[in-house]
């Protein structure tokens, strides 16, 4: 298991799971910024009468949570160990790669069409993970768009961007 | 309690004529597809037949509703078993318990259970509909924003406890999710949280939301394996066990009773077929000798959820009935299609066409019978899932979920919501919060925010109001409870032994 970084101050190690700090932090940093944007907008009992309480109450959970992600580490003691299952390797980078072919495929698949971008990001996504044999990458990708695009656009009358076959319903 | 009249003369609209039964099997059919596609919902479902309502008398109409909605309560929990993909909220219980089972390669167990459990939850539902239609309706008249508030605040609270490990987590994930919720346009017109974004003054899209955090999710989680279920041997779709499945069910009656009471009385309430399962859920955790096998591919995990979901329609459409309100985007359609053939839902329906009251609850018992072959049949296809390699299946299910969620909202707010929330619910699952809580305190912001609202109104801020109204006194001391108990449970034992230390 990784370990947790560490910092010493005044002669006291103490260790931080950084990561979690981090997000819960993003988290509490968002209920704030919501409570202020609500303010901004309305200050009426009918805008704030829940935001406000459930905002000052995420504020309570945060300082209790992240008092969690910091740790003394007694003297002469191993660092604790990072309290999660680390990934396998060449996970994360899968992951993230993952995460941003899907943020790649929701932002240009209305602009450019859902027919040419969905057989991009399938076929990308298939080589990400490993896929090589040249009918499974061709075939996949166009079956899917050729029946998918079919279903949502003409039986389920569903308009859908396209680029190659905009027809009456896009 | 039963008008025996409207109920010989509701035998007789059924008997007289094959033409309501003609609607049942396809009905029962679209339901059950349609959630194949994460994304697509129940009420999407029903409003794209809509067209069709016209064309029908008025009970073929509402047979034919029915019959896509019990389909469709039984078919979220086919995706939410095979691949953690809850197609509606409804279904985020049976994930709990199911997808490990699946993983375990025990998928076919599985969805018999989730198959004998809608049925069963379906048909006890019904049966207390047929007996107490008239008295829930008194009952649902006198449920008003107090008891609302207080029925969402003790939802996410179970929610939030129901890992167990991390309570501060569990209950500021729930408390971000009813801050997410109440994101958009105000009751005064404020706009919240909305970036400036037009699209988002009518409030996060919750479907993308919901299948962004827990299916696209999971499947990042699965990017690096070859197939759900590790093991070849264990890949099979059999008949047999999934028979097996299904008799497993009625070994746990006092999880399935529970389940379906619960979720019938809970789903009287707006939005209460969305909580209803992780209650009955949270409900049987709590009350098993053995919480700690929950969420590790128990089979009372998925006969608790799923009774509850299946037996929640049955208080839906009570309260359509008896009252003419929603209680959620399905039932929402379905008023539509009362209107379209000029009759208004509520007490006055209730008692002018009794009869069709009776002849929707006696065919909504019939349906069952043919939801339990369909549904059969239909889980022998979809549990080949599992022989499909995940690096086919992830890209596949990931493209459908964002054609589905840009078709639910016709616009980039699907699939951007989709996208960030996946993120959003693989960071929570990796730092382990639980995020049901967050998707119940997203479904329930808006109706929370709402019912606070009127309360403060009713009671021009005095909180002796609540002694006024028993049922909501009732439920706030459960909420209490709930959070207290298992403090208590595990300060007794502390204070048995340090009493004991002393005596030695």
């Amino acid at each position: 298991m990784p370990s947790r970084p560490q910092l010493t101050i005044g002669g006291r190690t103490i260790a931080v799971d950084l990561p979690h700090l981090a997000f819960v932090t993003a988290i509490a940093a968002w209920c704030a910024w919501f409570c202020q944007d609500a303010w901004r907008a309305q200050k009426g009992v009918e805008n704030l009468i829940l935001i406000v309480p459930a905002s000052a109450m995420a504020m309570i959970l945060y300082i209790v949570v992240a008092a969690s992600c910091i740790h003394i580490v007694p003297p002469q003691d191993h660092p604790p160990a990072a309290p999660r299952r680390p990934l396998a390797p060449g996970m994360a980078s899968k992951i993230i790669g993952t995460m941003a072919l899907l943020a790649a495929y929701v932002v240009c698949a209305p602009l450019f069409g859902f027919d040419v971008a969905s057989f991009i990001y399938i076929l990308t996504m298939l080589l990400l993970l490993g896929e090589r044999r040249i009918l499974v990458l061709v075939l996949v990708p166009a079956l899917f768009c050729a029946i998918v695009i079919y279903c949502f656009n003409t039986l389920l009358a569903t308009p859908l961007p396209l680029l190659l076959f905009p027809g009456d319903a896009a | 309690m039963i008008d025996l009249h409207a109920l010989a003369a509701a035998v007789h609209l059924l008997g007289g004529s094959w033409q309501p039964w003609l609607v049942v099997l396809p009905g029962i059919l679209i339901g059950l597809a349609v959630h194949a596609v994460p994304g697509l919902t129940t009420s999407m479902a029903l409003a794209i037949c809509l067209p069709l309502i016209p064309y029908m008398d008025f009970l073929q109409a509402l047979i034919f509703m029915t019959a896509m909605y019990a389909g469709a309560l039984f078919g979220v929990a086919i995706p939410a078993i095979l691949l953690n993909v809850p197609g509606s909220a409804a279904a985020v219980g049976t994930t709990f318990d199911g997808f490990p089972m699946a993983q375990a390669g025990r998928h076919n167990e599985a969805l018999g259970l989730a198959l004998a459990a809608s049925c069963v939850g379906q048909v006890i539902a019904y049966l207390l509909l047929l007996c107490l239609a008239q008295p829930i309706a008194a009952f649902a008249i006198r449920l008003g924003p107090p008891e609302m508030l207080m029925v969402s605040l003790w939802g996410i609270t179970l929610i939030a406890r129901l890992r167990g490990r991390h309570m501060a987590r569990g209950l500021l994930a729930g408390v971000f999710g009813l801050l997410l919720g109440t994101v958009g346009l105000s009751v005064r017109g404020a706009a919240r949280g909305t970036f400036g974004f037009d699209l988002l003054l009518d409030g996060i899209p919750t479907v993308p939301a919901i299948v962004g955090l827990f299916a696209a999710a999971e499947l990042f989680n699965l990017v690096g394996r070859e197939y759900i279920v590790d093991d070849r041997t264990r890949r099979q779709v059999n008949a047999g066990r999934i028979l097996a499945g299904m008799r497993e069910t009625f070994r746990h009656p006092g999880t399935l009773l529970r389940g379906a009471l619960l979720g019938s009385g809970i789903g009287i309430l707006p939005g209460g077929h969305a909580i209803a399962n992780l209650l009955s859920y949270s409900e049987a955790r709590r009350a098993a000798k053995d919480p700690e096998r929950f969420g590790t591919g128990d089979p009372r995990g998925i006969i608790a959820a799923e009774s509850a979901n299946a037996s929640s329609e049955g208080g839906s459409m009570a309260t359509l009935l008896a009252l003419g309100i929603p209680t959620g985007g399905a039932t929402a359609v379905m008023l539509v299609a009362f209107g379209m053939h000029n009759i208004t839902g509520g007490p006055a329906f209730m008692r002018d066409h009794a009869d069709i009251v009776y002849a929707v609850i006696l065919s909504s018992l019939a349906q069952v019978v043919l939801l339990a072959a369909a549904g059969f049949g239909f889980i022998f296809i979809a549990g080949f899932v599992v022989k499909v390699r995940l690096r086919l299946l992830v890209p596949i299910v990931l493209a459908l979920a964002v054609i589905g969620s840009y078709a639910l909202a016709q616009n980039l707010a699907g699939p951007i919501t989709l996208a960030a929330f996946a993120v959003i619910g693989w960071l929570m699952q990796r730092f382990d919060y639980p995020v049901a809580a967050a998707v119940v305190g997203l479904l329930l912001g808006r109706l929370t925010e709402g019912a606070l609202l009127r309360t403060y109104q009713m009671s021009g801020g005095d909180i002796g109001f609540l002694l006024t109204r028993p049922i909501a006194l009732a439920i706030l001391l459960l909420l209490i409870g709930s959070i207290a108990l298992p403090y208590l449970r595990r300060g007794r034992p502390r204070l048995l032994e340090k009493r004991q230390g002393r005596i030695v």
